[in-house]
């Protein structure tokens, strides 16, 4: 009889580790397939830069640094955002990809500044729809993004639990999977400001 | 059979379900303790054999047993998540509701179009990386269901039997096989779990160098021909469970889209293919019975589904049998008693609640299109989709309205409220069908949010709701959708134990149901008794001063837990009180479409009666 007992409770331990197993698998996969999302909006944004530089430059010849340097950034960005897709999670991945967002913001809020000595070109109809989008599609990438922390951080606070965490390392799941902040995050959750 | 008959039916098999599982048990128990005295007989002996205690056959009994039921359990508790844990297990990735993918983008468009057909939640979707043609539908209700694609099927499929297909499974959440299934696998993978250990210890034994080796492996080979044992049982319940269901759901799918020829020819391209509907992940074994086509081939008598000809000739009686038909010079069949479901006959109760469970996919596509463009753009976009609704829930009263807004701009994430705005006058302009259609299509985009952005987007909805202290119809029948579909999905699924087979526990529950929708028409007490007499009911008209929403929510929470065939005729008298006028007011409408909800029957919405407006 002991003996029976004794390989119940076997079986239980088994089937529990199991399914602890199986619960950092679905948590992993369900981050992993949460940046897809950001990667829709990223690119979205990489493919809005362009036609607003492009409409930008029949305005501002004197300004090609500033526009250049936004193109260069947009180009970096999207190269980090291909190596982050390929590896959503990993650390040095999403630490490159948020430096090069870092880049892209400031080139593109140098770009900004320039253009309020330009009222031709804001007052410029297809100029404005493409702010208004971009502006959108910023939001989008922030709202994406606190999706995709939020599921990390599901993944991070699960693996680091007890149990969980004695079996998290033969399991496959040495590390926590790192977040994707970008430097202006502080700025995106905050209220937005409104200045006259 | 309608909906609710097949409700009803579904129900009835859990009966069978558990016989079987109980005997394919006792089976195994027997078959278990016959190898133990087989290979005791002939590796010690019969004198040993002879001499062993009467208890080690009880000990044997116990651990099969026991094994079992823990294999069980555990699978039980991992699915309570509901149809999207089945999905993942199977290596299912979400189509995300935006996707720009044209592949995916129809097939989003095909499930959408079939779930407001069917007046169903439409659920999300799952792509399954296998090449080979097939799809399944997984869920304990409609509101947590999921549907699943193979990558195969969506390169390899035209539109309409793609369409086909998507029918089928929406079938079998409309018929309710879905929880029958969704219970199966925890118990299939109990009874096949034998059968895996031996397994396991037979590749741990070929790499083992102890003495114990011989011992081992045929320790292992018992095992694994107990496990055959198990699979023999296991496929004994899913043939008898499930093959002539797949016939209902072809059927269902003719129903759906008015043409034989979509799921037909999927059917023959599964035959025609060199994969054909095949599935190779590990863990399909359990849940074979969910899937469109057969995983593998088995022998006739234990074949999850029928064979592919019988299903064939089934839907196209003059087939031939080649299987790599083209599909050319396609007849239409309207198959007959389905055709005449359109607006002017709805006029009538039954015709009302008969509605429930049919539906026609191309009236459904037209309703979609009816939508503005730019609104069903947002419903399928998880940070638009807030905005939409946060717009739905904007009151016409300037005052009011300025006050929801500030809230949304202290509470909602930033962009929203400047979002809501923009959408404001294009919800104004649409009529409210169209913004509970708009709804429905934002349903499985919010799904998308993690946890947390759903909490702080249900808590900024409620907030609105109640703004100003009072709730409309509209109002009303968007919170109840709301939160039942988005429960369902976050927090857990919920289950209808529907046990209660008589109304005379629930009386008063039924008068103040009936009272509410009565007095929404111009002769409260004549309505009121149109619909009381159907159900024989005795207590008179309650009155409007008694009513507030929250105690309908309470009398629907109870009366979810009506039989199917009580519920039909607790619809038919809602409709018999809204009808007894001559005409369904547009708020008795919407009322109608929030009661059918909530108590799980899906009226459609594409039934909109012509006045509606």
């Amino acid at each position: 009889m002991e003996l029976i007992i004794l390989l119940l409770v076997l079986a239980v331990l088994a089937f529990w580790a199991a399914s602890i197993y199986n619960q950092l698998v679905a948590l992993k996969n369900r981050h992993e397939n949460g940046f897809s999302q950001i990667e829709v909006q990223l690119k979205r944004r990489y493919d809005l830069i362009p036609n607003l530089v492009e409409t930008a430059k029949a305005y501002m010849a004197h300004e090609r640094d500033t526009l250049e340097a936004v193109i260069a950034a947009r180009n970096q960005a999207m190269a980090g955002l291909e190596a982050a897709a390929g590896n959503p999670g990993d650390g040095t991945a999403m630490k490159e990809l948020a430096g090069a967002e870092g880049i892209l913001t400031n080139a593109m809020g140098r770009l900004n500044v320039v253009m309020e000595a330009y009222p031709d070109l804001k007052a410029n109809t297809n100029m404005m729809q493409l702010t208004e989008e971009l502006t959108t599609t910023e939001n989008k990438v922030a709202f994406s993004r606190q999706a995709f922390n939020d599921q990390v951080t599901e993944y991070n606070t699960y693996r680091a639990s007890f149990p969980p965490i004695l079996f998290a390392n033969i399991f496959g799941h040495p590390t926590d999977a790192q977040l994707l902040e970008f430097e202006d995050s502080a700025e995106i959750q905050a209220a937005p400001k409104v200045s006259f | 059979m309608n909906f609710f008959q097949a409700q009803d039916r579904a129900r009835g098999k859990t009966r069978l379900l558990i016989f079987l599982f109980i005997a394919a048990i006792a089976s195994l128990v027997v078959l278990t303790n016959l190898l133990a005295a087989v290979a005791l007989g002939f590796g010690l002996g019969p004198d040993v054999l002879a001499a062993q205690p009467p208890e080690i056959w009880l000990l044997i009994s116990v651990g099969v047993v026991g094994v079992i039921a823990i294999a069980s359990l555990f699978k039980f508790l991992t699915l309570r998540g509901g149809g999207r844990v089945v999905a993942e297990s199977l290596g299912g990735q979400p189509v995300r509701q935006n996707t720009e993918n044209p592949q995916q983008r129809q097939l989003l468009n095909v499930v959408e179009e079939m779930a407001i057909a069917a007046g169903l939640p439409v659920p999300p979707v799952y792509l399954i990386p296998e090449p080979s043609i097939n799809a399944f539908a997984a869920g304990y209700s409609q509101d947590d269901a999921v549907i699943g694609i193979n990558q195969g099927t969506l390169d390899l499929l035209n539109r309409d039997e793609l369409q086909g297909v998507v029918a089928h499974e929406f079938s079998h959440i409309i018929n309710g096989d879905m929880r029958i299934n969704i219970r199966l696998i925890a118990l299939l993978s109990g009874i096949l779990f034998i059968g895996m250990i031996g397994y396991g210890l037979l590749r741990g034994s070929a790499f083992s160098r102890s003495k114990d080796r011989g011992q081992q492996m045929a320790l292992a080979l018992g095992l694994i021909i107990v496990g055959y044992g198990g699979t023999f049982f296991g496929n004994l319940i899913k043939a008898a469970v499930s093959r002539q269901r797949e016939f209902l759901a072809d059927a269902a799918a003719v129903q759906f889209t008015r043409s034989n020829d979509g799921i037909a020819n999927a059917l023959k391209k599964i035959g025609g293919h060199a994969t054909g509907s095949e599935i190779k992940a590990k863990t399909a074994d359990e849940s074979s019975h969910l899937f469109f086509g057969s995983i593998k081939s088995f022998s006739r008598l234990m074949a999850t589904h029928p064979p592919l000809e019988d299903r064939i000739k089934a839907l196209q009686p003059q087939w031939q049998g080649s299987l790599s038909n083209d599909g050319n010079g396609r007849t239409h069949q309207s198959t007959a008693g389905f055709a005449g479901t359109n607006a002017s006959s709805t006029n009538r109760p039954d015709a009302v609640v008969n509605q429930i469970g049919q539906g026609h996919v191309e009236a459904a596509a037209t309703l979609l299109q009816s939508c503005n463009p730019r609104l069903a753009n947002a419903a399928h976009d998880p940070y638009e989709a807030r905005g939409l609704i946060y717009a739905m829930l904007i009151d016409k009263n300037a005052e009011v309205a300025q006050g929801q807004l500030d809230t949304i701009h202290a509470q909602a994430e930033p962009g929203v409220p400047g979002y809501t705005e923009r959408l404001l006058p294009l919800v104004q302009a649409s009529n409210s069908s169209q913004l509970l259609l708009l709804l429905e299509m934002a349903m499985p985009t919010l799904k998308e949010l993690s946890f947390r952005q759903y909490k702080r987007f249900s808590n900024n909805a409620a907030e609105l709701i109640v703004f100003d202290q009072q709730v409309d119809i509209f109002e009303w029948v968007l919170h109840r959708v709301m939160t039942k579909e988005l429960y369902a999905h976050f927090e857990h699924p919920h289950r209808a134990a529907g046990r209660i087979g008589s109304f005379r526990k629930l009386h008063r529950q039924v008068c103040s149901l009936l009272s509410a929708i009565a007095h929404r028409s111009s002769a409260a007490k004549n309505s009121y008794e149109a619909g009381a007499k159907r159900l024989n009911l005795t207590l008179p008209l309650s009155s409007l001063a008694d009513f507030d929403y929250e105690q309908l929510n309470d009398v629907l929470g109870q009366l979810r837990n009506l039989k199917p065939l009580q519920k039909q005729q607790l619809l038919e008298a809602c409709a018999a009180v809204a009808l007894a006028d001559g005409q369904l007011h547009p708020d008795q409408h919407a009322l109608l479409h929030g009661i059918a909800a909530t108590l799980d029957c899906p009226l459609p919405l594409s039934s909109q009666p012509g006045s509606a407006k």
